[in-house]
Formats: structure tokens, sequence, C-alpha cells
């Protein structure tokens, strides 16, 4: 605490669509509780901060900064490292952070595919020179400079260290106040071992008011392909919920809506590849009893690596794909 | 129930302090280290953080090799041991044992395979002590990661239950009473005696089968030791081993032992039915006895062909006959479980080699009742009233079957393997046919025969001496089964020759014996209801064929005769014998300890999804729904690990093979260090 | 010296020539088995698959099989008993769903498909491991070397003061 004796705190958005910002003030009226105790140093969603102001405040000087979106060019990267320098505590913010989130699907694809996509071949683009951003232009006025494009998007923790991650796309405002609330009394938060806050220690699962039947999946559906029948698992009518590797805290807001889980809290504690635990928990949940028919039901699963990572690539083991 | 044995180990350091590691690289006097330089291995081991000792020893299992161990042990404080030597499966125990002796918890042991999959496997010196180096550095790495077990102790309930009752599980039923064992025998047909009963007489003594059976059963029923239930289907099942819990179903038999006229009775029921111990050969009545002397001696009642007429209640004059008898439960709780369900023969499909198209077909079963005298024909050799002049054998019918000549059964799967006893069951009724009807012509059409048991060769000696015709056909163009055109027999059977060189033939017949196979019986409900493993064959898997060649892989499960796979009586006996001895050791010792290698729920991780539940082959894990937690019954629990893949939280892990050990395995594995410069440079 | 710091590596530009690196998970009972049962016969193959033993081919998480391609390895090969075989009666019926949908993720991320394979081998079937050891070892090299942990520090992974996953502890 620095001046006023009010708390210093941040918040960035890196690669992220700005969900994480608004469901900051989702909070509602606590935004002011929050104002009593706390100055904002650094929003740049909000109010107009410039890096340079942040790069003159003292190491240290924020108390709390949270950070939301994952690291995809060299700007994000010289910010992340330049609010690590600034803050007490940084905050991964909502699972692009914390995880690499939608953004990090991109990862499947190669710097040309994207920029192929962005810049030539979507059918919106007018783009009649075919020009692409580059890092460094020589113009007459001098050389221009924008940020270097990645090869992956990263989550925050490969780039800087964090002290915390506050997973959830968006994270659920409760859950925010609650985790913000420890923050800010200086308590250390309820986590367990792995520095996830504002979540359960257990799976969606968990939350779920669905029950199994211990029937096993016939055959997978899409979610446009049938209507659920209600108070029974996702996963058992062949919807491929993620639940079941997904950590809790939302409140198994979709199952409830009979809509599957799509994993956006990340992996489920105790697991760091959501993934591979999605793939071994639904190993034994297949009716098949023979080759044949365990291929022909594992084909029909529309794009597994997006199914299976779609929030957390940037935490699987592998995280990128191999593009030649 | 299951706790936990106090074994005298000391200090185990697990993470935290820095473990002591000590590393044994065996030379296998030449076999490892002909190949392998195990000097280079133990030297490069002993630079690796926390081997504080890495020795070799011409053979580490030998008595001064395992003194090495034990006293490298004490001499420089190891709480980790790794020996790299042979296969595990040959002296992990030695190890294990060794590593006991030196006060150390065995399970803090690691042993890596540097004999069967290195020295014997690779050629090349320097790649195999690369990867014999490898493969230690692995093990030390996952020694690290060990934490000291425990066996698991379970107590024993001294009775055990014994599934059929034919005469394997006559045998094992009698072997255990005999050591004062309580013993419950579940027979599901109404009779004892199973399909010894049907044989006529049995090689190699040339005894009446029933000359076998009727004693055994006499002994059985007569031990106040057993209790025995026929008519009796198994309905559910709990528990595990020490404390099974079976429930029967017992069917009613419609006849008690208050019935003081059966033969009378018997004649007084109008229906006839065909009689399924003759085989189809013969008919008899819906309430019945298969044969004189069978046991119980009391009758049963056929519901299928009863029509509830009540003759036979009146030929009773009511005493001991019960048309609306009800089906009653009986609770079995057993220590142990010997099961000996036996087998079938294959049904021939309808016009395989004739079969079910003419008469003159018949099975080697069917044949075996025709020649015994009590049987449907009184043992004469004849076919629609017809004396049969020439008669032919057809082996491997149903056996060593191939993939594209042969349909597959049911399941999609062809029986690839041998029935074994069919071959020397030919000889010797071909030997009883040539003794008895000296003029009868007998022709044997075989793919190959297989005598291989003691004193079954001089059956096939024998009858080639009384002229048995060998032909011998190509078994991808098995021979054909057509009527006589010429009317003189009323079958031909044409095949070609190979012991002729291929010489084309066309053999009439009076009779046509089908060498029919041994396959497994219907055991979807034993299984399920007991986690049997079942092999490709569809008979009963034992854990290893020749270590532990009686039992199942869910403890307690004892394997009992042809229930394992096609056997002759001799082997039977034999296997029922070995199946008994090792349940009576289990429930002499009063207590088992098992492998400590079970799965454990952290709860504190564990989000009741039920993942876990789906998997467990053994339904070892149950969900207490008040804490929404998975918990593991470790006396069911073999260890496979299946759960621990499948729980999404890794909430799940199993001793011996947690993720964290296996983890720092791989990681060793693939060690290196990536080259720093070109990393820097990448971005 | 640490054993997780070993003078091998499975990058290319070392020394001696590159060899691939090869992990093989196989259950005890029937695949570790039939390794063995291959050495008894002095059948000879290549050195390269480094075997992992497991109790049974279902023990084998999904997860094992990224973790040793992001950490060097070149190729992964998977081996159970037949279907019908299980020493614990249906442990592989779940490799068998497992695997076929790790193939299609390892496919998604253009790990080719030659790098991973997974197939049935019997106690008995010595000759059938040492030909899948060495036609893997070969399918391998035909390709080259994966280097997945040199691509994940080219993308910047392990930049930070701690290294993903979450849960490291802070250096």
């Amino acid at each position: 605490m620095n001046g006023n004796g009010k708390l210093k705190i941040g918040m960035y958005w890196a690669s992220s669509c700005g969900g994480c910002d608004i469901s900051l003030l989702e909070i509602g009226d606590k935004i002011l509780d929050l104002i009593q105790i706390a100055d904002v140093a650094f929003w740049p969603c909000a109010a107009d901060f410039k890096y340079q102001t942040v790069a003159g405040y003292p190491d240290g000087y924020m108390d709390i900064c949270f950070f939301n979106g994952g690291v995809r060019n060299s700007e994000q990267e010289e910010v992340a490292r330049l609010l690590r320098k600034k803050s007490k505590l940084l905050v991964a913010y909502g699972t692009c952070a914390s995880d690499g989130g939608i953004p990090a699907l991109a990862n499947m694809n190669s710097v040309a595919e994207i920029f192929d996509a962005a810049y030539h071949s979507n059918p919106s683009i007018d783009n009649p020179n075919g020009i692409e951003p580059r890092p460094h232009v020589e113009t007459a006025v001098g050389t221009l400079e924008i940020p270097t494009f990645y090869p992956a998007v990263l989550n925050l923790g490969q780039i800087v260290h964090a002290d915390f991650a506050i997973p959830g796309c968006p994270p659920q405002a409760e859950d925010v106040w609650e985790a913000i609330g420890a923050l800010v009394s200086g308590a250390t938060p309820q986590h367990n071992g792995d520095r996830r806050i504002g979540c359960t220690s257990r799976s969606v699962c968990d939350e779920c008011v669905r029950e199994k039947k211990m029937t096993r999946i016939a055959a997978f559906r899409r979610h446009h392909m049938f209507r659920p029948e209600p108070g029974w698992c996702l996963l058992e009518q062949g919807a491929m919920c993620l639940g079941p590797a997904t950590r809790g805290g939302c409140g198994a807001l979709c199952p409830q809506a009979g809509m599957r889980c799509e994993g956006c809290y990340g992996p489920a504690p105790g697991a760091t590849d959501q993934g591979s635990a999605m793939i071994g928990a639904i190993g034994g949940m297949l009716e098949a009893t023979t080759e044949k028919r365990a291929q022909e039901m594992v084909d029909e699963i529309v794009d597994p690596p997006g199914t299976f990572y779609r929030f957390s690539m940037a935490t699987g083991n592998l995280k990128v794909a191999q593009k030649h | 129930m299951s706790e936990t044995v106090q074994a005298g180990d000391h200090k185990a350091s697990v993470d935290g302090d820095q473990p002591r590691v000590g590393v044994f690289v065996c030379r296998c006097g030449g076999n490892i280290s002909d190949i392998v330089d195990v000097d280079a291995v133990a030297r490069r081991l002993s630079d690796v953080r926390g081997v504080v000792c890495a020795t070799t020893h011409q053979f580490f299992c030998s008595d001064p090799g395992q003194a090495l161990i034990e006293q490298s042990i004490k001499e420089h404080n190891l709480d980790r041991v790794v020996v790299a030597a042979c296969s595990p499966s040959l002296h992990e125990i030695t190890f294990r044992r060794a590593v006991a002796r030196a006060g150390l918890n065995q399970y803090l042991f690691e042993h890596a395979n540097i004999r069967e999959q290195v020295s014997w496997v690779i050629t090349d010196k320097s790649a195999a002590t690369d990867k014999a180096e490898r493969l230690v550095r692995a093990a030390v790495a996952r020694t690290r990661r060990l934490a000291p077990l425990q066996k698991r102790r379970i107590h024993i309930r001294p009775s055990v239950l014994v599934i059929g009752g034919g005469v394997a599980g006559l045998t094992a039923a009698r072997d255990l009473a005999a050591r004062g064992i309580h013993v419950t025998l579940i027979e599901s047909s109404p009779f004892l005696g199973g399909r010894l009963a049907q044989l006529h007489r049995i090689f190699p003594t040339g005894q009446r089968a029933r000359d076998v059976v009727t004693p055994l059963i006499e002994e059985v029923a007569s031990n106040p030791n057993i209790v025995i239930h026929t008519n009796a289907e198994l309905e559910r099942a709990s528990g595990f081993i020490g404390d099974f819990h079976t429930v029967v179903r017992i069917m009613p038999r419609g006849v008690s032992e208050a019935c003081t006229n059966p033969q009378e009775v018997i004649d007084s029921c109008p229906e006839e039915t065909v009689d399924g111990f003759n085989l189809g050969l013969a008919k008899r009545k819906a309430i019945y006895m298969p044969y004189a002397g069978c046991y119980p001696p009391v009758p049963a009642i056929d519901w299928r062909s009863c029509t509830k007429c009540g003759a036979c209640f009146e030929a009773a004059a009511g005493k001991g006959i019960d048309l609306d008898e009800k089906p009653r439960e009986v609770m079995i709780a057993a220590g142990a479980i010997v099961i000996a369900a036996g087998l079938n023969t294959y049904a021939p499909r309808h016009g395989e080699y004739g079969y079910g198209q003419f008469q003159e077909v018949v099975t080697l079963a069917q044949l075996n009742r025709m020649l015994d005298p009590t049987g449907p024909t009184a043992g004469k050799l004849t076919v629609n009233g017809r004396s049969v002049r020439r008669v032919g054998f057809m082996h491997c019918v149903g056996s060593l079957q191939h993939e594209g000549i042969h349909k597959p059964m049911r399941d999609g799967r062809i029986n690839q393997y041998c029935s074994r006893v069919c071959c020397t069951t030919t000889m010797h009724a071909a030997e009883e046919i040539k003794d008895r009807f000296p003029g009868v012509q007998v022709y044997d059409f075989h793919e190959d025969i297989r005598t291989y048991g003691r004193r079954h060769e001089s059956y096939y000696d024998h009858v080639c001496q009384q002229g048995v015709a060998f032909i011998r056909f190509d078994p991808l163009r098995p021979p054909t089964v057509e009527a006589d055109t010429k009317g003189e027999f009323p079958l031909v059977v044409k095949t070609t020759d190979r012991l002729t060189f291929g010489e084309e033939l066309e053999v009439p017949l009076d009779l046509l014996v089908l060498a029919t196979g041994l396959v497994a019986r219907d055991m979807s409900k034993l299984v399920d209801l007991y986690r049997c493993s079942v092999g490709a064959d569809r008979f009963l898997l034992e854990v290893h064929p020749k270590l532990r060649p009686v039992e199942l892989a869910a403890f307690g499960l004892f394997l009992a005769g042809s229930v394992q796979g096609p056997m002759d009586i001799a082997e039977s006996t034999a296997a029922a014998a070995a199946a008994a001895s090792k349940a009576s050791a289990l429930i002499k010792a009063g207590q088992i300890e098992l492998d400590p290698f079970v799965a454990r729920v952290d709860e504190h991780h564990c989000s009741g999804c039920k993942v876990c539940l789906y998997v467990c082959p053994f339904t070892a894990i149950e969900r207490n729904d008040s804490t929404k937690t998975a918990r593991v019954n470790e006396a069911l629990c073999t260890g496979c690990g299946t759960c621990v893949a499948s729980c999404p939280c890794n909430a799940i892990q199993q001793q011996g093979f947690e993720d964290s050990q296996v983890e720092s395995e791989l990681m060793a594995l693939l060690a290196g260090k990536p080259p720093a410069e070109e990393l820097l440079a990448a971005v | 010296m640490d054993e997780n710091e070993a003078t091998f590596h499975s990058g290319g530009n070392g020394a001696t020539p590159w060899q691939p690196r090869i992990i093989g998970f196989l259950c005890y009972w029937c695949s570790y088995t039939g390794a063995d049962n291959a050495g008894t016969a002095r059948m000879k193959y290549a050195p390269n698959v480094d075997v992992v033993k497991v109790m049974c081919s279902g023990r084998i998480d999904p997860d094992l099989i990224g973790k040793a391609f992001a950490n060097g390895a070149d190729g992964v090969l998977v081996l159970g008993c037949h279907i019908g075989d299980c020493h614990y009666i249906s442990g592989n019926h779940k490799t068998m769903v497992r695997m076929p949908l790790v193939r299609r993720v390892l496919e998604g991320m253009g790990i080719e498909p030659e790098r991973f394979r997974h197939e049935w081998v019997s106690a008995a079937e010595g000759e059938k491991f040492s030909r899948l050891v060495t036609e893997m070892t070969e399918q391998v090299r035909a390709l080259g070397p994966l280097n997945w942990r040199e691509r994940l520090h080219a993308c910047g992974v392990g930049h930070g003061m701690d290294l993903a996953p979450w849960g490291e502890e802070r250096p």
C-alpha cells in the first residue's frame, strides 16, 4: 500500500476476448466496495493507462494485478514481465491466462496458416495487395515496429511466475469476489496445493445434479442431435461432457441447462493434461466390446484435440501442433 | 477382512530425505557381461545422485551374491535397492527376500531386466551397455519415489464351495473333505456324475466309466463334511477371498426321498421326451432317472415336458411327489471357491460331414452310448435296425479349425485349438469295435493324430495291427459326405489321401462317427459373478500355465478340470486334486498375505464422478453416497491399475505404480539435455 | 549428476549418429512376458525401445503417452494382452478404446501416425515382439527425430520463472 493507504490493483488483457474484464464488473455493487479499499493502478480496458506509467511505478507497486488472456506476441510477453516486476501478487485471471483458453486452439495451426486465414483466404477479407503485418517496416518517417507474432499461445505461467490462477471462461463473479476478498485481506486464499483459486477442489461432476445410472455410452451424440433426458448424466447419454475432467467452481451451469461441459475451467484438480484425463475416463465407459466397434465409436468423435483441449491446449502435454 | 501386516522394517526415507540407493549389476556368469559392460554400467551409475554404492557380481541370485546385497545394505545404510539382472519373473522374489532379510522393506526394491531384454537380444555391445545403463538409471529414478509397502492380510473362512458335480468337482470335494474342510458342492443338473457317467469305457485302463464314477459319488455323498445341492443354479455372489457369499437357487426336483417306488412312478408317466443322457438316441419319461444306480437315487421331473397330469402322484400314492414345488434360495459362505463347471462337446452344424442330414452320421459321444451294453442300442452296433459293416471315424470335427475353411462359432471365433482327447477316444472306440465286432471294417479319416498321453500311443499301435485303415486328408480340402448312389451303403466319404500322395478315394460306409471336439460351456453367469478371466478359446484362464496352473487371477478362485480346457479324465482328476490342495492350503493357513499393489483413493481429490466404477473388472470400487467419494475394497482389488488411468482427477493411485513412480522412470529413460544455445536463439 | 541429467539426448546434433528413442509401455502378464520370451529365444532386435512395465495395459494412462512425446520420445509403442486374454478380464478393453482416441489426438497435433503404435502381444509371441520393435525402430528412424521438447522451447515454453504446468513449486 502506497500513499493513501489504499491497495493498488491492476487488470490487464492480453490474448483474450474481453469477457474477463466484463466478468470483473459482474461482481456488481461490490465494485464500489473494492474501490473503497483499492485504487486502480492499471486497467487499460476501463481507462487510459500508458505502459510508461506502469514502467514508472516502483517495483512491487501494485498489490494485486490480474492478468487475463494468453500470451501470443512480444508485446504481451513484455507487459507480462513488466507487470510481474511491478506487482506483489500476479494472478492469472480466466482460463486463457491459466490454460491458454480458446485462443490457444490456434496452436493447432502454424503462423503461416493463421496469417493466411486472417489476411488472405477468409471470404470477408479485403486485402488486394496481400499485405501481412511485419514486425519492422521501413517508411519515409522512420522504422515502424509492431509486436512480433509468436508461434504459439502460452499461458501466463510459462512466461512469468504467477502467484495464483482464477480459472473460468469467464470466472464466476461470486468466486472472484471471494478470491479477491481473500487476496486483499492478505490471507492465502483456499487452494488445493496447485495455486488455483476461485474454484473448487473437485471436478464439475461434484457440483452436477445429473446422476449416473451406470449405463455405458452406446454412441456419441452432439448437442444438436438430441434432447437430453433431465436428471441423467449427459456423458452416459452420449454427449461428450468434459465434466469429469474439468475443474469445478462454475456450479455445473452448462450441464444444468442441458449443455455438455466443454471444459472451460481447465483440468480437474490432480491432473495437468485435461484431454488425456478425459480419454482415460471414457476408456471404460463405451459399450463397445470389439476393436472394430471401439474404432467406429472413436471415429464418430468430431475434432478430438479441439474437443478435449478446447480450453487447455497450452497446459496439455503437447501444447503446439507440428506443422510442416 | 483385510488389515495391514506390521512387518519389521526400519526407517525408509521417502520424499524429503535423500534416499540412499544401492545398485547391483549382475554378470549372470557371462550371460549379461559378455554383451553388456557391467563394470561400465556400475561405474556410470555411481555418479548418479543418491546412488551410494554400485557394484557387480558373478551371480547375485547365488547365496554369496545375496549375502553381498544384504551386507551392502547394512554397511552403506541403504534404503533403496536396484538389482539389474535377469527378468523380474525369475528372481524378483529372491531379491525382495534378500532385501527383507537385511531389515529393509522389501518393496523399496526395483528390478532392472538387462538379460532377457538387453544382453540376449542386442548384438552391439556398446548399444547394449547404453541401454542397460538407461534401464538401471530409470530403475534408480523409480526407486527414489518408492514408499515402503505392507502386504495385505486376509482371514479365510474354513469352508469351500465346489461348483460342478462331475468327476473334477467330486474329486475336489472328496479331497477337501478328507482334510477336514467343510465343502458345499453344487450341481446344476438333477444328478451327479457329469460327463464321466455318460461315458462307456475309459482309457487307459479300459474300465467301465460307471465303475469309476459310482464309488467316487458314494464317497462324496457319504462324507458328513460335504453338503450337496443338485438342481442348483448360481443366482448372486458377493464377497472376496476368505469370505465369498454365493446365493444359489435350488430348482424344484418335484420328487423327494419319500418316494419309495421310483421305478413304478417313472413307468406311470405318460409323457415321453428325448433322452439327453443318451444324447438323443433314445426316449425317456418326463419323470426320470438317467441310468440305474444314479445319484441321488431319486427321480427328477423334467418340467419342460411334464404336463402335471398327476399320474406319478397317483403311482406314488402321494408320497414324495410335489408338482407345485417352488424354487428356494440357499446362501453359501465360503473362504474359497473351486470351479469345476466342465465343458461341452462340440455340436456339429447341420450338414457338417452330413450330420443331421443322414441318420448314419453320429458323434463320438453318441457312439459311446451305443457301445454301452446298458445303452440305447444295448451295445449293438446297429443303425436303423441294420448291422454296421463299415464304420468311419472323422477326426477334428470342431477342433483345429482353419480360417476360411470353417465357419466361426457364435462369438465370431473359430476353434483353432486341439481338443486333445478325441484322438485317443477314437482309437479306443475303434479297438473296441474291432474286438467286439471283428467283421466290421474301420476307416479313420484324419488331418493329424495326436495320441499324446501316457499309454495312449499303444491304442494307435494296436488298431494299426487290427487293420484299421488310416486316411490322411488335406485340412484345407476336408472330405465330403454324400449319399451312396450305388445303393449298397447309405453313405460315401469322398476325400484325397495324403498318405498315398493325393489319391482320390471314395469310401462307402454304414456309419460315420464324428470325433467332435470339446468346447467351453456358456459360463457367462459364472464369469460375471466371480469375475473370472476367460481365454480366447472361451475356457477359463489360469494365472500362469506353469507357475499357477489352477488359480484364477481373482483371488480365492481355483480351477478344477476341463472348465480350463479340454482334458481327459485322468487330467481332470489331477487338476481337481491340485485345485483342492491349493484351496486347502489356503484354508488351512487361515489367512493369506497379498501383494500390496492395490489402488487407493485420495478422498480429498475424489469428485465422486464414478468413472472408476465402470472400469474395475473386479467390482472392487464402490462409492460412498454420503461422502460422494469412491473407495477401493482391498481384498477384491487385484492391482491392475486400470482405475488409475481412468481417474480424471488422478485421485486414485496404485501402490507401487503411482504416477510419480512411473513418470520418474519415464523421464529418466528420456533424460537428455536440450542444447541450450539453440533454445535461447529461438525466441 | 542427476539421473534426469544424463548425457544422452534425442536431439540430432550429438557426436554419435542420432538413434530413435522409443518408449514401450508393456503389460506385465502378456507383452512383458512376450518380450522375455524373445530374449529366452535369443531373437535379436533393435535396442531403441525402452520398456516401461505396468501390470495391465489398462494402467497406461494417455497422459503418460503425451508426456513421453513431450519429453523427447521419438515414438511410443503400447502393447497389451490380446482381447479376450486379459489377466484382469477386461483391462485391455479400456486400452482398446483409449488408444485409437490417443492416436486421433496425436494425429490432430501433427504427430505422424507411424510414431505411435498399439498392438497386442501375448506371452508366447516373442517373435511378434521382436518384429514390432525392429519395425517400429525403422519406421521412426525414417521419420527422423521428433524433438518435441525443443519445439516447445522454441515456442517459448519454459521461458518463465516457473515451468508449466501449474502446480510446480516456484524455483
